[in-house]
């Protein structure tokens, strides 16, 4: 059994063939593994594949195998070092593995900022839209100057958004940038 | 300007049987919110205070709250103002004691009114935490801080029914609380440009 770092799960059999298969490819692969873009990595691979006269089946069945190791990597923090070394074991060639973690090495931030941008959250607050005005009067004062801050908040739920709209007099306005700048006074202890 | 009949002004002076001060100003402010004359308890216990029928309690407080809400539309503040309103004919003393009652209440009327008027749901209550995310399904070690903002908001009807709450909970980045953060700065900035001319 391998050791390996990226995963502590047994591999199938086709993925260890599948890295030694990555070996007969001729051409380099010049490809930015970014975790969940399926469909623009298909297209690339049906492009790639059209152009080195391969067919698109097996190419993307060797793929699949071959994503493994990039996800893995990338949810346990491995070092160029330790993906090269991991590639070795796989049965990758030498140039080929070097070439594939001087890559992650490179790519390795954009990486890691996107798979935390993708992370969970709830009710994520998308926009914020405002407007403030003077109530010049109503049905029950003719004349009034009464100041009104309206917020309008979209926020998405699921894959809906939703519009929260409220309104606010100055005093609660400015006890809601007081908080705000509160959380961000406790956010910036962390970071 | 005869916003009041002659009508309405003998309703008012149904007030001279009063047995009290304190009953007029009791009727004067139970006469004020939108509804009084139509509502049933209010008019029996006029009527039984003047020992005048319901039919009269009725024109009574459809008066003055006519009266009342004419004084506070105008913003009238001072006693003269209201004065001039009455007619000649209309009893001194108590024309005297009815001017005295509403500028005491046109203050606290007028804020009511401010405040029930027709707006978005307000903000009542704010709320908010910041936490900080150690692991997820796609990176099994990070440190990400994160505010969780939870915000109360009630709509008051102004016509019927009862005030409705709902409640919003929202997570913000740490990049969208800075972006909020710069519009509330803008519109503060904006703020005291306005008031400040």
């Amino acid at each position: 059994m391998l050791q390996l770092h990226f995963t502590n799960d047994t591999l199938p059999d086709n993925v260890s063939t599948d890295f030694q298969n990555l070996n007969k490819l001729s051409e380099q692969l010049h490809i930015v593994l970014l975790p969940h873009q399926s469909e623009r990595f298909l297209r690339q691979l049906t492009e790639f594949a059209g152009e080195n006269g391969m067919s698109a089946g097996p190419l993307r069945a060797l793929m699949k195998s071959v994503l493994l190791l990039p996800h893995g990597a990338l949810k346990r923090n491995l070092t160029a070092e330790q993906v090269k070394a991991d590639l070795l074991s796989l049965g990758l060639n030498e140039d080929k593995a070097r070439h594939f973690s001087d890559q992650w090495r490179i790519h390795y931030p954009v990486l890691s900022r996107l798979a935390v941008g993708q992370t969970l959250m709830v009710n994520q607050l998308v926009d914020m839209e405002w407007k403030f005005g003077v109530t010049v009067g109503t049905s029950e004062l003719q004349k009034t100057g009464n100041i009104f801050l309206q917020l309008k908040l979209v926020i998405r739920k699921g894959n809906t958004t939703e519009n929260v709209y409220m309104e606010l007099t100055l005093p609660q306005f400015y006890n809601f940038l007081h908080e705000m700048e509160r959380a961000k006074a406790s956010m910036d202890c962390f970071s | 300007m005869a916003f009041l009949t002659e009508g309405q002004f003998t309703a008012l002076q149904l007030l001279l049987k009063a047995p009290s001060k304190d009953v007029v100003r009791k009727i004067c402010t139970e006469s004020y919110p939108a509804g009084a004359s139509k509502c049933p308890s209010v008019v029996e216990q006029t009527a039984n205070a003047l020992s005048v029928s319901n039919c009269e309690a009725i024109q009574l407080l459809t008066a003055f709250h006519m009266l009342s809400h004419h004084v506070v539309y105008q913003n009238l503040t001072s006693p003269e103002q209201i004065l001039s309103l009455f007619p000649e004919s209309f009893h001194s003393n108590l024309k005297n004691l009815i001017t005295k009652i509403l500028l005491e209440n046109s203050v606290t009327w007028r804020n009511e009114a401010l405040s029930s008027q027709i707006s978005l749901p307000k903000l009542v209550d704010l709320e908010w935490r910041v936490d900080m995310k150690t692991a997820s399904d796609s990176l099994s070690r990070m440190a990400v801080p994160t505010c969780l903002l939870q915000m109360k908001l009630q709509d008051t009807p102004c016509i019927s029914g009862g005030p409705s709450e709902s409640t919003v909970t929202t997570e913000l980045s740490k990049e969208t609380l800075d972006t909020m953060i710069d519009g509330l700065g803008r519109i503060r900035d904006q703020l005291s440009a306005v008031t400040r001319k």
